[in-house]
């Protein structure tokens, strides 16, 4: 058995792909630390839905279920102190995972070229609605408009009816399964060949390469078969959230895991995406906010306690 | 620039449609050596324009491996292989007795990949499902549909391109383990439980609350407005998302309307939440009279999201993947020259692009045959004639 622990992967992204991503690394065993801004947190600690409808910042379902397995400290990487502190960290660091918009890193001095400088064979992804460039880079998105973009929502819902968004964040959830398998193929090559990579991974394309047999019958014969169809299959609606809890097969496999987390309490998460024999995928609770600050500041780092406390009253932590 | 990332890695690939394929096009795009392997009297897929653009950069070769001499040379091919990956449909594991045991004693730290809907064990093994009836299993269409409506599947076969996208990671992970253990492994992916991972948060929220979740149409959580708007000309629509205050007003001043940001019915986001109707309707007065791209660039300007519902004839031509280069132009030798997207992991270090065109039916059997196992011309010959090789010129590419 292995895992990927020896894999330290920096995790600054916010939103639902880059977390997605590291969630998955994070899995299979990576050391993922998730880098919070002071405050808040992840702003996806403020989605629900929340138990008893109550918002809290550590019950948050979608939170905590992208965030399983990962470290959490707190930094501001937009002040000079926080940012040299990243670089500080990105030394024994192999992967970092971003979603600013563009260029926005490299403004604050910390693009991929300025970070392998201090770690050449650096795996940095980059998973954003539009990619790192082009003219639409810069755009602002949500999930929905980068479904729409990407081309699968003008094939989903009824044909006399608007064009319909699936359920959750399907958007950025393909995105980054994308990107982890991208990274994951990176970080391979990277420590086979000490050749690091910046991997940009737009959702608009990801969504793009799905659209089979759509994208060919149009590109080679201008057919355009991806039409909405509604549910013209007279198909049972599917499992429920509740069937899929209930599923014989799914508990026969040990799918499900009960994972304890001391805010949320005791809940039953889906488990490993797919199943290597030889790398289990572990099951650990999402981190509180700043949880990890001592152990990674104090204990990596080696800044005193006094020291982590002038970091916290100027904002940094 | 360097050599793509999993350059000199072989993978024999005996999946035929859907998940399998998709995978071993993510591979292949990074530079893995794949290579289809397809039965010699089976005539072949047809050489359609989804093989070709699902099977770019992959080799094909012909090969029975029903037949004992046929399984020999698979596990002599093995032995020079760094991963196996087959489907439900391929059956070998269980069907041509070569399994994952059988495939090891040919190759000590082989890497085999089974990609099946419902898993290789549990009460439901031998189900199958396959494409969008994998989104159904996985409860993804349960939670899709208009507000108050039935549910609904997505337009794409998205179950497919999920088992696909997770195969080719999982096939990474693998390398990296034999890598630092010096061993290969089986690995199951059960599309079935990498759909349920999609919306893990409804199965999350569901143990905390018991309350099932139900279709929401294009609306979220707590943004309003957030809907598809009607634009000018036909079936042209535009998606807006607006988040907070700020952003409202923003969208109210472009639409020409700066008094509604004050109005007591959107002044507030619980308010624009709690009307997001008579907003929608609002906002779908000021589209309608605009193209999706009109809306978009006014609103962009302003800050808002917002962006046209492309169609593929729409996603073909669009400036920006234009841009950046993800259409690439392929020539196919029988099939003719078109433009296909291309590879969505854009690496900095060593850009992947479409090297090849899809394979034709048997296209590299010298290769597979004299080149990898060096058997010679006779005894390739005597292969073919007794059908464990070769096979006739191959299905037709459909124009």
């Amino acid at each position: 058995m292995t895992s990927l622990s020896v894999l330290r992967v920096l995790d600054l992204s916010e939103g639902v792909a880059g977390a997605f991503c590291t969630k998955l690394l994070a899995g299979f065993g990576a050391d993922v630390i998730k880098i919070e801004r002071p405050g808040g947190g992840d702003p996806l600690r403020r989605h629900g839905p929340f138990p008893d409808d109550l918002p809290h910042p550590e019950k948050g379902a979608l939170f905590l279920y992208l965030n399983t397995g990962k470290k959490s400290i707190t930094l501001d990487i937009g002040q000079r102190t926080g940012a040299l502190i990243l670089r500080r960290l990105v030394e024994g660091t192999e992967v970092v995972v971003e979603s600013f918009p563009p260029r926005w890193l490299t403004e604050l001095g910390m693009g991929y070229q300025s970070l392998a400088r201090i770690k050449p064979r650096l795996v940095m992804t980059s998973v954003t609605p539009f990619g790192q460039d082009g003219p639409h880079a810069g755009y602002r998105a949500t999930n929905l408009t980068a479904f729409a973009a990407g081309g699968q929502m003008a094939v989903t819902g009824d044909p006399d009816r608007e064009p319909l968004k699936n359920g959750g964040y399907q958007a950025e959830y393909q995105a980054g399964l994308h990107a982890f398998a991208a990274t994951a193929v990176a970080a391979f090559s990277a420590d086979a060949t000490e050749v690091g990579q910046h991997i940009d991974v737009a959702a608009v394309e990801c969504m793009a390469t799905a659209l089979e047999p759509y994208v060919s019958s149009w590109a080679h014969q201008r057919r355009d078969m991806g039409q909405r169809r509604g549910d013209i299959e007279p198909a049972p609606a599917g499992l429920t959230v509740q069937d899929l809890l209930e599923a014989p097969q799914l508990w026969a496999r040990g799918f499900f895991q009960e994972i304890d987390h001391p805010a949320a309490g005791r809940q039953t998460y889906p488990g490993a995406p797919f199943r290597p024999e030889a790398m289990p995928w572990l099951a650990a609770r999402a981190s509180l906010l700043g949880e990890h600050n001592e152990e990674i500041y104090c204990g990596e780092l080696e800044l005193s306690r006094e020291e982590l406390v002038i970091l916290r009253a100027s904002r940094v932590i | 620039m360097e050599r793509l990332p999993l350059y000199g890695y072989r993978i024999f690939d005996l999946t035929t449609a859907g998940a399998g394929p998709y995978a071993t096009r993510l591979l292949a795009d990074m530079g893995a050596e794949v290579i289809k392997v397809e039965a010699p009297d089976s005539g072949g897929l047809p050489r359609s324009d989804v093989f070709c653009h699902v099977n770019r950069n992959k080799y094909a070769c012909t090969l029975d491996l029903g037949q004992p001499r046929g399984r020999e040379l698979f596990l002599w091919l093995v032995a020079l292989s760094d991963v196996v990956i087959e489907d439900v449909r391929s059956q070998v594991l269980e069907d041509l007795g070569l399994s994952y045991d059988v495939l090891r004693s040919a190759k000590a730290d082989i890497i085999v990949v089974s990609l099946f809907s419902h898993g290789r064990s549990g009460p439901d093994r031998d189900f199958v499902a396959n494409g969008s009836n994998i989104e159904q299993l996985g409860g993804l269409t349960a939670i899709s549909g208009y507000l108050g409506g039935g549910p609904q599947k997505t337009g794409v076969a998205y179950g497919d391109a999920v088992a696909g996208i997770a195969a080719a990671g999982a096939v990474a992970l693998a390398l990296w383990h034999r890598r630092r253990a010096g061993e290969g492994q089986h690995v199951e992916v059960a599309a079935w439980e990498t759909m349920v991972g999609l919306i893990g948060e409804y199965v999350l929220g569901y143990s905390m609350s018991s309350r099932l979740p139900q279709p929401m149409g294009n609306r979220h959580s707590s943004m309003a407005p957030h809907g598809c708007y009607p634009c000018a000309g036909d079936d042209q629509w535009v998606t807006i998302a607006v988040e907070d205050d700020e952003q409202f007003a923003a969208l109210c001043r472009a639409m020409g309307r700066p008094e509604l940001a004050a109005d007591t019915r959107f002044a507030d986001v619980v308010s624009r939440y709690r009307n997001q109707e008579d907003l929608d309707g609002i906002v779908g007065e000021w589209t309608q009279q605009r193209t999706p791209q009109a809306v978009t660039e006014a609103l962009q300007v302003a800050g808002v999201a917002a962006a046209p519902v492309l169609g593929v004839p729409a996603l073909y031509d669009d400036p920006h993947l234009r841009a950046r280069g993800f259409w690439e132009s392929v020539s196919h030798p029988d099939a003719g020259t078109w433009d296909m997207d291309g590879v969505p992991w854009r690496l900095s270090r060593s850009p992947a692009h479409i090297r090849l065109p899809a394979p034709r039916f048997g296209e590299h059997n010298d290769y597979v045959l004299r080149g990898l196992l060096g058997l010679s011309e006779d005894e390739v010959r005597e292969l073919a004639g007794a059908g464990v090789v070769g096979g006739g010129p191959g299905p037709d590419v459909r124009a």
